[in-house]
Formats: structure tokens, C-alpha cells, sequence
């Protein structure tokens, strides 16, 4: 960075952050600090602080001596919040890639969500590398990835809020593989095995190998608590081709979201 | 990925019906205004200084226009916000320096500092420079994704629906020029991106397709996120300004010795002559029309040098 001055990567890169953290669903960007620690010139990015993560929260309600459900009507608030989010960064153009309960910042009082961890994950390739030696989650990861797409769009980010939204009701993972391979097989065991008529150009793909042929399953067996409307968009969420699956805007108006009081949003 | 002035928002290649409330939204976040500035502050004798430097830069290196444009606009919404300021030679010229350089990162192009810093005269170090960029982006709050006019022209063009794809190139084209040489009139200055460039479109209309001038003026005045009085007003200063561009381009090529310096030490001279104790109202908009002549004849320059 001393050659450069700040590198043009991030100016670009944190310039975009800026502008999205207008949303009260993103973590607002609070300022960022260029300072030189001993010649070295460093970047602090410094954000808004909430208590704890959707992780955190779905995982003090699986086990301890609170273990309970999340109320549905938390979880269709947090849903709606997150589409919101996921709204606000594809109509600027920006998709998150990694969205997955770890990223997604919680207020337990107010009942909050925002989404965290965007944007500098633009100027680095999918599958995202970690930098702190955390392993990476595969399970969020929609299906077009995992086949090794080159173009991908904004429905990435729907078929991890799918899945998102199916852990809430289920406090577990719903896809959790711990390779790629393996994480295709736990997405068509539950979902089918995809088709050339149900997804068109899927045999096409980089990384398409012959797999075992299985039938879908009743998707909301694996959310037995999930009302009919629930299920209904958690299946558009979760469509194979990824032009026929939800947006986010669109999921916005699902009658999912019906009951919702929407006046607080 | 390059900052694109058309489409600021998106890194999409298509543009998003969705970003444009967007983009509404988040325009006044990037507008500078010096309407709170009395005529004879500072600033816009460092904003004119300034813009005469990058207009000579840009003519020696050829760079492209968008550069100096973004770098002009980070300039002029820097001094909005700054508040000690001093008329010192080497703060325009660190200030126009760090500006280029925030400007070609922002559209990934490589720019020979060096070669420009011994044209305008003074040559900074590395760090000096890198300390300009921080204060800078302090200042923006890094917002470098800068909403201009040329962000909604795409947006205004499709409200116009005419159909022909070549003609609303040119429209486009010719809208741009407008918005290039509208950066140096004062008067447009405190407007908005998105008036400025529906104002640019109007005006070019006017010209290309006189005919359907009405209807595209009609469209436009429709849209929900335009307040139509302040167009209108936009509209005639543009008009005026582009007479008066006419008018001394006449003028300027029977003395077409002109050239930046010449015109950089007219304004110096100007404003030395000038007795400070015009301070009531009546005296400021004289000095601001004196301000928009002197802008006008850089424009001019301008265009003579391409």
C-alpha cells in the first residue's frame, strides 16, 4: 500500500460498502481508519456493534437449558428482514455470495437482523477463502456453485436464504455436507435429483458427474413445523435453475409475509 | 471491476429497474453545494484554480473525460465540507493531484502522476500525496461511487421510449457534452444530478429532434422523482448557458490566442482588482456573474483545445 497510496481495490471496494450500509438491514459501515503502524500503512473498517449472530441465537435455542423452538413469528420477522437486505444489495448490483447464519448480525431486544461481512468478498473469487482459519460452510452454497457455473446471479444469495430459513425452523443445518461432492448429494436426496427438463443446462455444467437418480421428497417433511405458505416460498427459494428461482423483491410480497405487520420495516 | 459514471450502483451489466429509487435516493449524499458560501469565499477561487489545472492536465495527457469529471467532483464536495481554508498555489495543486489520482483508481486506470505534478509546477512526495488521498476520503466518508447527471441518463432516455437505438445514443452522447461543460457553470452547480441530467437531455432533444422536444419534455415531467419547477429553472440556466457558450466561441476564435494560462492570469488579475468591501447582496451576484464569465471562458478553452 505505500507504493499506491490506499490500494484502488479497496477504494472501490469500501466505496461500495458505504453506499449499501443506507440499508437498516446492513451493517452500517461506521467509519474507516487509515493509520501507518510502523510504516505500514492499515486499514480498520470499524461497524456498527449487535450482541450476537442468527448462529449464536438458532444455536442457544437447539441445545441448553433454554432449547426451544424459535417463535414463528420470529422467524417470519427475520426473514423478511433478510430479504429486505438481500433486496437492497441486488438493486445496487451487488451480490453477497456467502450469506449464512454466522453473517447475519442479531439484536435479541429489538429483534433485529442485518446483514454483515459484504461486499469485500466482491474482489475475490467464489468459493470464498477464509482468512481467519475458520472452515469454510459449504452449506449454503446453491447448487450452480457447487456444478462450477461461471455466471452466476443474484440467485445465489436466494437458495442460501432458503436455507437459512429452513435451519430457523429447523435449528439444524438443512444441507450440511462437508464437501462439495457430498453437499450436492444432501441437496438431491431431499430435492431430487435435477433433471435436464426441471433445470436446462445442468448435465452442461463444469463439474457435472453422473449421480445416483433420486426421487424429490416431501419438502416440508424436513420442516414439519412449517405452515403451507411457509413451505411454499421455502420451495421457491430452493428452485434448481436458478432463473426460475424467487428473488428476493418478489419474496417480499409472498403471502408468507401476509400476517406480518410490515408498517415496522 | 471499473466505477462506471453511467451505472454507479449496479456491477451488473444490465441496468436494474430497482436501482433507480436507489439511485434517487443516495444523490444528495454525493451533490456538493456552496450555497451556504458568501461570493467572495474562498473556496471558489480554489474550485476555479483547480478546475483550470485539471482542464490543462487533461489536455496535455488526454486522459478520459470521466477522470476529470469525478476528480472535479470529489474536489468540489471536498471544499463544501472543509472549513479552514487558504488561497495558497500548493493546496490547489496538492488538492487537484490527489483528486486525479482518487479518480483513476476509482475507474482502474493508470495515470502518470509524476508527468503531471512537473506540469503543474510543484512536485509532492509519495507521502504527501497518499496523506491528501486520506483527508480526502475522510472528508467524502469514502463515498467515491460518485451519483452525477450521467447516472440517470439511461433512466431519462428510456422514459423518453423513441425506439431508435441510434438516436438515443446520440441524444445520449450529446447530453454527455452537456453535462461536461455544464461541471463548469456555477449556476447549475447547487442542482441535482438527476436535474442536471434530465435538463442535459431536454437541451439536447431541443437540438436533435426539435420536433419531439414537447413530447420528451411532457415524459419527463412526469416522472415521480422529479420536482418540475426546479427542471424548468434548471432547463432555462442551461439554455442560457449553452447561448452564451455559442456566443463566446464566436467571439473567442476571432481572439483565438487564448489558452489556459492566458486565462488563468485574466481571472488572477480580476480578482486582484476587485476591492473586497462588496459584502450586501447586490454586489455578491455581480461577483457571481463575474465568477460564471470567468467559467464560461474556461469551458471555451476547453473546447478549443480538443
Amino acid at each position: 500500500m505505500d507504493e499506491e497510496g490506499v490500494p484502488p481495490t479497496a477504494l472501490r471496494e469500501i466505496s461500495l460498502l458505504q453506499m449499501l450500509s443506507h440499508s437498516l438491514y446492513i451493517v452500517r459501515l461506521l467509519c474507516v481508519e487509515h493509520i501507518d503502524k510502523n510504516g505500514k500503512p492499515i486499514l480498520y473498517l470499524v461497524f456498527e456493534y449487535l450482541d450476537t449472530d442468527l448462529k449464536k441465537f438458532i444455536d442457544s435455542h437447539r441445545k441448553g437449558p433454554n432449547a426451544r423452538p424459535l417463535p414463528p413469528s420470529l422467524i417470519q420477522s427475520f426473514l423478511y428482514q433478510l430479504c429486505k437486505g438481500v433486496a437492497h444489495c441486488h438493486s445496487h448490483g451487488v451480490l453477497h455470495r456467502d450469506l449464512k447464519p454466522q453473517n447475519l448480525l442479531v439484536d435479541k431486544e429489538k429483534g433485529i437482523l442485518k446483514i454483515a461481512d459484504l461486499g469485500l468478498g466482491r474482489a475475490f473469487t467464489v468459493p470464498l477463502k477464509s482468512y481467519t482459519h475458520e472452515i469454510v460452510t459449504l452449506w449454503y452454497r446453491a447448487p450452480e456453485v457447487l456444478l462450477g457455473s461461471t455466471h452466476y446471479s443474484t440467485a445465489v444469495d436466494m437458495w442460501s436464504v432458503g436455507c437459512i430459513f429452513a435451519e430457523m425452523v429447523r435449528r439444524q443445518a438443512l444441507f450440511p455436507g462437508d464437501s462439495e461432492f457430498q453437499q450436492l448429494l444432501h441437496i438431491f436426496r431431499l430435492l431430487g435429483t435435477p433433471t435436464e427438463t426441471q433445470w436446462p443446462g445442468v448435465s452442461s455444467l463444469r463439474d457435472w458427474h453422473v449421480y445416483p437418480q433420486w426421487e424429490s421428497q416431501n419438502l416440508a417433511s424436513a420442516v414439519p413445523a412449517l405452515g403451507p405458505e411457509g413451505v411454499d416460498l421455502l420451495t421457491k427459494m430452493l428452485k434448481f435453475d436458478p432463473a426460475d428461482r424467487i428473488s428476493a423483491k418478489a419474496a417480499l410480497d409472498h403471502p408468507y409475509f401476509d400476517s406480518l405487520d410490515k408498517s415496522q420495516f | 471491476m471499473e466505477f462506471d459514471l453511467e451505472n454507479p450502483l449496479t456491477g451488473f451489466e444490465e441496468h436494474h429497474i430497482d436501482a433507480v429509487s436507489a439511485l434517487f435516493t443516495a444523490e444528495s449524499d454525493h451533490t456538493p453545494s456552496f450555497l451556504a458560501f458568501k461570493s467572495t469565499d474562498v473556496r471558489f477561487s480554489l474550485r476555479r484554480h483547480s478546475l483550470s489545472l485539471i482542464s490543462q492536465a487533461q489536455s496535455s495527457y488526454k486522459f478520459n473525460g470521466y477522470i476529470a469529471y469525478l476528480a472535479v467532483n470529489y474536489i468540489d464536495r471536498f471544499l463544501s465540507r472543509q472549513v479552514v481554508l487558504e488561497n495558497k498555489p500548493w493546496i490547489v495543486r496538492i488538492l487537484v493531484i490527489a483528486s486525479l489520482s482518487l479518480a483513476a483508481k476509482m475507474r482502474n486506470i493508470d495515470l502518470s502522476l509524476s508527468d503531471i505534478q512537473r506540469d503543474v509546477g510543484l512536485i509532492f512526495d509519495a507521502q504527501s500525496i497518499h496523506r491528501m488521498e486520506s483527508l480526502i476520503l475522510a472528508t467524502l466518508n469514502w463515498r467515491l461511487r460518485s451519483i452525477t447527471p450521467f447516472s440517470f441518463l439511461h433512466f431519462f432516455t428510456s422514459v423518453f421510449q423513441l425506439g431508435d437505438s441510434s438516436l438515443t445514443q446520440s441524444l445520449k452522447q450529446r447530453a454527455s457534452d452537456i453535462i461536461f461543460s455544464a461541471q463548469y457553470e456555477i449556476k447549475l452547480f447547487d442542482y441535482k444530478p438527476s436535474i442536471v441530467a434530465a435538463s442535459a437531455l431536454l437541451c439536447a432533444a431541443d437540438e436533435l429532434i426539435p420536433l419531439e422536444f414537447s413530447s420528451c419534455l411532457g415524459a419527463i415531467s412526469e416522472c415521480q422523482y422529479l420536482n418540475k419547477e426546479e427542471l424548468m429553472n434548471a432547463l432555462a440556466v442551461m439554455r442560457e448557458m449553452l447561448i452564451k457558450g455559442q456566443e463566446s466561441a464566436v467571439d473567442a476564435e476571432s481572439c483565438s490566442m487564448l489558452t489556459p494560462k492566458s486565462v488563468l492570469e485574466c481571472e488572477r488579475t480580476s480578482s486582484i482588482c476587485e476591492t473586497p468591501t462588496n459584502q450586501d447582496r447586490d454586489n455578491m451576484k455581480k461577483r457571481r456573474l463575474s465568477d460564471l464569465r470567468d467559467d464560461q471562458t474556461f469551458q471555451i478553452s476547453q473546447v478549443q483545445w480538443c
